[in-house]
């Protein structure tokens, strides 16, 4: 469908059947007919115009994860992205920048309604090809972890927060469609996006390592191989991973319950056939430093005006979720932080919480400063960094997309109940 | 966690000897939980009626032990005494009392588990010997709230009562979260008599009592309370304490 005539992608938002296992089919709302939605490839600096038709019964909105455009169009109503009416049509053009794996979701507030807002279907990888591909590999492939079916539960923190009776990739459980078929020697280039609501995932494939070479999109300086990987809600890891080990593998969560869950896709070489094999690793392995620059000088563009952002918690009842305070403030009453055009701004995210915060600014990159244990890293560009329990890192950014720019935790239960900030510029 | 609760011994014989409304949450599979229940009966029957001691000052501690089978049913051992002026510490009773709930994957609205409960108690402290009971469990938390219901029927199966068939005895808690670790709210409990057949109101036993949750740590449960008998019937005044402790016997890995 193409609704202004012009559209190079259209995507439909409406309520379909999923199958996501023999036992298990769900309905949701999702980008035309499929979670994860289609695949939209873009060419970096060519302009592009998207269609949104929404046929659901809800208000939605879409928000372009990880790219440098407009407040008006970036897809989320606390910037001033126009909300798209039930039956109503929008239609975005925009140059698309910055090169990288990005995706898309929906952007609205779902709160104690799992089947809602990211609990449902509506999210789908987005990639902008580079001007010039400096990329080595023979196949390219695109893995969307994803949690189904969600409730609320009591929690050993004392609150009730969402749990899940399925997990999977690109819509399947472990064993349910089809492998990842793939041949002797291939270099496979895995793009693997976690569009989970709340939940972090550890990923591994078993008999392999993957060669990081991006994080959320953006090219890492220290390319690095590793057995699992770690994914924070919204992250996405760009990995090689060299086909050297013939059989039949498993390419799956390394926790045991979430795998039994589904998350997990079968990886199949040429002329292979058998029972998948998986291999139990025994710890969880995972640190951005290992992909930093080698160290340096602190950077020399300027200094770095600081802004401190303490994450706190605040109990409302066991049968409730928490709230969540930036530096004392819920949304929409947290402080309005305005920053100067040009000025490089170093947030300190303080966590001061039981909970791990994956944090994201829209409409910017940010650069990795400090690690916890007061580690200082260089050279790794994200839109989104976990923030672990009781923890602080340290990031910092140029101030230099004008326009509304929201801040919040990626966690859909914690920015419902008030873990969002909204940065102007002067 | 629940288990026995205040009357599974008939009129003049109140089973003070686990004063506790059920949530409908079992224990894990591979814990145990351990739970000391603690009952002062410090205004109550002061005399021997048909070979059954007083419940006056007695000081009831019942030990509970119950082990997690699965996600969805666990089963509990209880051991019943009683120390009192001129009787010293007596072991009254056992219980075994297995449990299933409604798993987590049915998405019900509220929490549902069934308990039955199969028991021996001696008879200088139940004319009622052998008894049975069966519990369902409704329980639900809204917000800072939290409510449960047991409308449980007992039976007897040996003992004066052994032809009253199913006698109800309901339960109800309601609490409120002051504060992450500090709940307070009402607990009920009552035996109304013979199903459908309910005793008057003079001969039923009901029981208020004001109880505080102490929410210290996911491992440990705590409850207190005082309880006034509401009828002439009831024990007029209980002090009670619960302290539980959970302990896994897996070690605990982070790819579980």
């Amino acid at each position: 469908m193409n609704i202004s005539g012009r559209a190079d992608y259209t995507v439909e938002i409406g309520t379909h059947s999923l199958e996501l296992s023999p036992r298990t089919t769900i309905k949701t709302l999702c980008y035309n007919g499929e979670a994860p939605g289609p695949l939209i490839r873009l060419q970096s600096g060519k302009l592009v115009t998207i269609d949104v038709v929404n046929q659901s019964s809800n208000d939605e909105v879409v928000h372009w994860h990880g790219l440098f455009l407009p407040s008006n169009i970036d897809g989320a109503t606390e910037e001033g992205t126009p909300l798209i009416g039930r039956g109503g049509r929008a239609s975005y053009t925009f140059t698309p920048d910055p090169a990288g794996f990005r995706w898309y979701h929906t952007h609205t507030f779902a709160g104690h309604d799992l089947n809602k807002g990211q609990y449902t279907g509506q999210h789908g990888f987005l990639y902008i090809d580079p001007r010039e591909n400096a990329g080595r590999y023979d196949a390219e492939v695109f893995l969307g972890l994803h949690d189904w079916r969600g409730q609320l539960l009591a929690a050993d923190d004392g609150s009730m927060n969402p749990f899940y009776d399925v997990s999977t990739i690109n819509g399947r459980v472990l064993g349910f469609g089809e492998p990842l078929r793939v041949k002797q020697g291939q270099r496979v280039l895995l793009h693997i996006l976690n569009s989970s609501a709340t939940d972090a995932h550890w990923v591994a494939l078993t008999g392999h390592h993957f060669e990081v070479v991006a994080l959320d999109g953006n090219a890492v300086p220290s390319p690095k191989s590793v057995t699992m990987l770690r994914l924070a809600p919204a992250e996405r890891v760009s990995a090689i991973v060299e086909m050297n080990n013939p059989g039949v593998w498993v390419l799956g969560e390394v926790r045991k319950h979430i795998r039994a869950a589904g998350m997990g896709i079968v990886i199949e070489y040429a002329e292979k056939n058998g029972e998948p094999q998986w291999q139990q690793p025994e710890t969880l392995v995972w640190d951005y430093a290992q992909f930093a620059a080698a160290p340096v000088a602190p950077a020399a563009n300027g200094e770095a005006v600081e802004l401190p952002l303490v994450f706190r918690s605040k109990f409302t009842g066991h049968g409730d979720m928490d709230h969540w305070t930036i530096n004392g403030k819920s949304y929409p009453h947290t402080d309005k932080l305005i920053l100067k055009q040009g000025q490089r701004y170093r947030l300190l995210f303080k966590n001061e919480s039981s909970d791990d915060h994956p944090v994201h600014l829209h409409r910017h990159l940010f650069e990795l400063c400090e690690l916890p244990g007061e580690r200082s890293t260089r050279g790794i560009l994200k839109d989104t960094v976990l923030v672990p329990a009781n923890q602080q890192v340290n990031v910092e950014f140029v101030a230099n997309n004008p326009g509304a720019t929201l801040f919040h935790c990626h966690q859909q239960d914690h920015m419902d109940m008030g873990f969002m900030m909204l940065f102007q510029y002067a | 966690m629940g288990g026995l609760a205040l009357c599974v011994l008939p009129l003049f014989a109140q089973g003070n000897y686990e004063i506790q409304v059920y949530g409908a949450d079992t224990v894990a599979p591979g814990t145990t939980m351990v739970e000391l229940h603690s009952n002062f009966t410090a205004q109550g029957q002061r005399y021997v009626i048909d070979g059954v001691y007083p419940t006056y000052h007695q000081e009831h501690e019942t030990l509970e032990i119950t082990q997690g089978i699965n996600d969805w049913a666990e089963v509990g051992f209880y051991v019943f005494t009683s120390e009192q002026n001129g009787h010293g510490v007596q072991w009254v009773g056992d219980h075994i009392r297995p449990r299933v709930r409604v798993p987590n994957s049915w998405h019900w609205p509220v929490g549902v588990s069934l308990s039955t409960e199969i028991g021996y108690q001696r008879p200088q402290y139940s004319p009622d010997t052998w008894t049975w009971e069966l519990r369902p469990i409704i329980d639900k938390a809204i917000d800072r709230w939290y409510f449960a219901f047991n409308p449980a029927l007992e039976r007897t199966w040996h003992g004066p009562d052994v032809r009253q068939g199913l006698g109800f005895a309901p339960a109800a808690k309601v609490s409120y979260d002051f504060t992450k670790e500090v709940s307070g709210g009402i607990e009920y409990y009552a035996d109304y008599g013979r199903l459908f057949y309910f005793d008057s109101l003079h001969e039923q036993q009901q029981q208020f009592f004001a109880a505080s949750d102490l929410n210290v740590s996911p491992d440990w449960e705590i409850n207190v309370g005082i309880g006034l008998g509401a009828t002439a019937s009831t024990d007029h005044l209980i002090i009670k304490g619960i302290i539980g402790r959970r302990f896994s016997w897996h070690k605990a890995s982070p790819v579980d």
